[in-house]
């Protein structure tokens, strides 16, 4: 997956206890046009060298503690959001397709790969400015959840009363957003208003 | 102790188990050494994780089967708050308290309050640094916990704002693995933190850091971790969810006997477990905890309840709070519904009662509590007491669901 050259360079920071591996990786991005801003062998000043360089995107192990350090500056430290890219020992596609829904810029991939860093971090930067964009429109976590209670209290009225089955129901809503070229929940939030208008005229 | 072969078999009996390298993961390794998995039909590997953002995500995707969780991770994750999402559940509790905020020596030193051979006053600890930052307006202290959403950070900023100090404002509040902890705190580079066991105990010994308050003293007998599985392994293996939660309950209702914790402090110390001195293990264990390196032990009796106190029950009330303090550490409205719609789905306290009528055992009939009401063990209903639940300071919280 290739995207048009960034016009400033992408800013990268680079945690990586495997010294050869991460030198490799630090001259593959730098032909490639990203600015290496640091690399660093742990969580140790991690934070600092962050608020520092504000760097575009963090690669990290997978199998690094500082995970949950990374993540609380994305979930918490509003003014620093940051892009995370991980990398997981073994290559396991249903991670990957996981991660990826989960709508983080999450990646999972064999070790860091040298050759491969580059189309990785471009897709997690196209991705991690979606899920920004989300945020920013709407707590992109809570509409999740309410569109969920929405959609289960339709299928639930649609069970009730066509006395069909969960699945049934799903597929029902499924196919009424399709034809309609609606959201789902949209259509949830419909079937609710005219089930329950039906329910009190009966 | 029921018939483990009157229960519905198992689905799966091959299971993955992730913990981490804390004191309160007692009760899964006392289970996989004790044989209590076995006794149940299950072969358990346990997995060691790195962070709780690795175990949360191996748990989504399917690697883990199972896995010690920080209480509020279910609803957090459920509610997609950070890093992955995903429904997760919980049936158990794995016990109550098990964390303890820890100064520097430096800062310690300079709030002048000495508590030779008794509990330090948690709450004049933290009213007399609050004094001490608006009189001094030095440089914001920096505290750092393990995790944004962990009673970790739930319970400093507790703390923090019985003193008076407004923890969004007034101080730094960082997250830090727990390895690094004592490092940093040795190095200057955070003030404080709040932690699980052993880290407080780590930094008492090296001589870097004084114990403020116990986990006990900020909130009395608060959620800790959790047994946690996805929804959906759940509903594909019932059965072997209740034998997992049988086998941990059995472990924990095991670490009831002084014995017991001494024996699993001596197991965990090995290498292949938390690898780390037996002495280190043991103060939060047995409950004669060191606060400061030159003081006695104090004793502490409930540093950690792993079974006592109904300790197992995922109590809604405990997760009501937990999202409450989510939506304001993250500056989000969380509903009122949307609140009881995440803690029912995530909190599952039928499965708690399933496994307790399997053992015999008695188990409350309602989900909610009140919180921040009892200042000492009081009882619930009939044949259920249950500990103190007070919050220092005494905020506005009562947990009615």
């Amino acid at each position: 997956m290739k995207t048009a050259p960034p016009i400033a360079p992408i800013r990268v920071m680079l945690v990586d206890d495997h010294a050869s591996r991460a030198q490799l990786v630090e001259e593959n991005l730098k032909a490639a046009g990203f600015e290496v801003l640091s690399v660093i062998s742990s969580a140790a000043g991690l934070l600092y060298q962050i608020e520092q360089h504000r760097p575009d995107v963090v690669l990290i192990d997978l199998q690094s503690p500082d995970r949950d350090v990374l993540e609380s500056l994305a979930i918490v430290n509003r003014h620093s959001p940051t892009a995370m890219v991980m990398f997981a020992q073994e290559d396991d596609p249903d991670y990957i397709r996981q991660a990826v829904a989960s709508g983080v810029s999450t990646y999972l991939m064999e070790g860091i790969n040298p050759d491969k860093v580059k189309p990785v971090i471009d897709v997690a930067m196209a991705q991690f400015k979606t899920f920004q964009g989300l945020r920013e429109e709407l707590n992109s976590a809570r509409t999740q959840l309410e569109d969920r209670t929405v959609i289960e209290k339709a299928k639930g009225l649609l069970m009730l009363q066509k006395r069909i089955s969960e699945n049934e129901a799903h597929q029902m809503l499924t196919k009424l957003a399709m034809n309609n070229n609606q959201r789902l929940r949209d259509v949830a939030q419909t079937v609710i208003a005219t089930l329950s208008s039906f329910e009190i005229r009966k | 102790m029921s018939d483990p072969a009157r229960l519905p078999p198992a689905e799966i009996t091959q299971l993955s188990l992730g913990y981490m390298r804390l004191t309160d993961s007692a009760p899964l390794i006392l289970a996989k050494e004790e044989g209590l998995f076995e006794r149940y039909g299950l072969d358990v590997t346990l997995h060691r994780e790195v962070s709780w953002a690795n175990m949360r995500d191996k748990l989504v995707v399917g690697d883990l089967d199972a896995a010690q969780l920080l209480a509020p991770l279910p609803m957090t994750t459920t509610f997609g708050a950070g890093g992955m999402r995903g429904n997760l559940i919980t049936g158990l509790s794995l016990g109550l308290n098990g964390n303890a905020i820890t100064l520097s020596n430096s800062l310690w030193d300079s709030l002048d309050l000495h508590y030779p051979g008794r509990l330090p006053d948690a709450l004049q600890v933290v009213r007399t640094l609050g004094r001490s930052l608006k009189e001094k307006g030095a440089n914001p202290l920096t505290f750092a916990t393990v995790h944004a959403f962990s009673m970790h950070t739930f319970l400093l900023r507790l703390w923090l704002e019985a003193g008076g100090i407004d923890p969004d404002a007034d101080v730094r509040v960082i997250v830090l693995p727990p390895e690094q902890m004592c490092d940093s705190l040795a190095r200057g580079i955070i003030d404080g933190f709040c932690v699980g066991e052993p880290w407080s105990t780590v930094a008492v010994e090296q001589g870097i850091g004084t114990v403020a308050a116990s986990g006990f003293q900020v909130w009395n007998n608060a959620p800790e971790k959790v047994l946690a599985v996805t929804e959906h392994w759940h509903d594909n293996y019932p059965a072997t969810h209740l034998r997992l939660r049988l086998a941990a309950m059995a472990a924990c209702k095991l670490l009831t006997q002084p014995e017991q914790r001494i024996r699993i402090a001596k197991i965990m110390s090995q290498r292949h477990y938390l690898d780390l001195p037996e002495k280190i293990l043991l103060p939060s264990l047995t409950g004669d905890y060191r606060f400061s390196k030159n003081d006695d032990p104090v004793r502490v009796p409930e540093f950690h309840v792993f079974w006592k106190y109904q300790a197992g029950f995922p109590w809604r009330s405990h997760a009501q709070w937990i999202v409450q303090q989510t939506s304001s550490l993250l500056g989000k409205a969380i509903s009122e519904d949307d609140t009881r719609a995440l803690v029912q789905q995530s909190y599952r306290t039928g499965l708690y009662r399933e496994a307790a009528r399997c053992l015999g055992e008695v188990s409350p009939s309602h989900d909610y509590k009140e919180e921040n009401r009892h200042g000492s063990p009081w009882e619930f209903e009939s044949g259920i007491t249950l500990g103190a639940d007070v919050m220092i300071g005494n905020p506005q919280y009562s947990g009615r669901g």
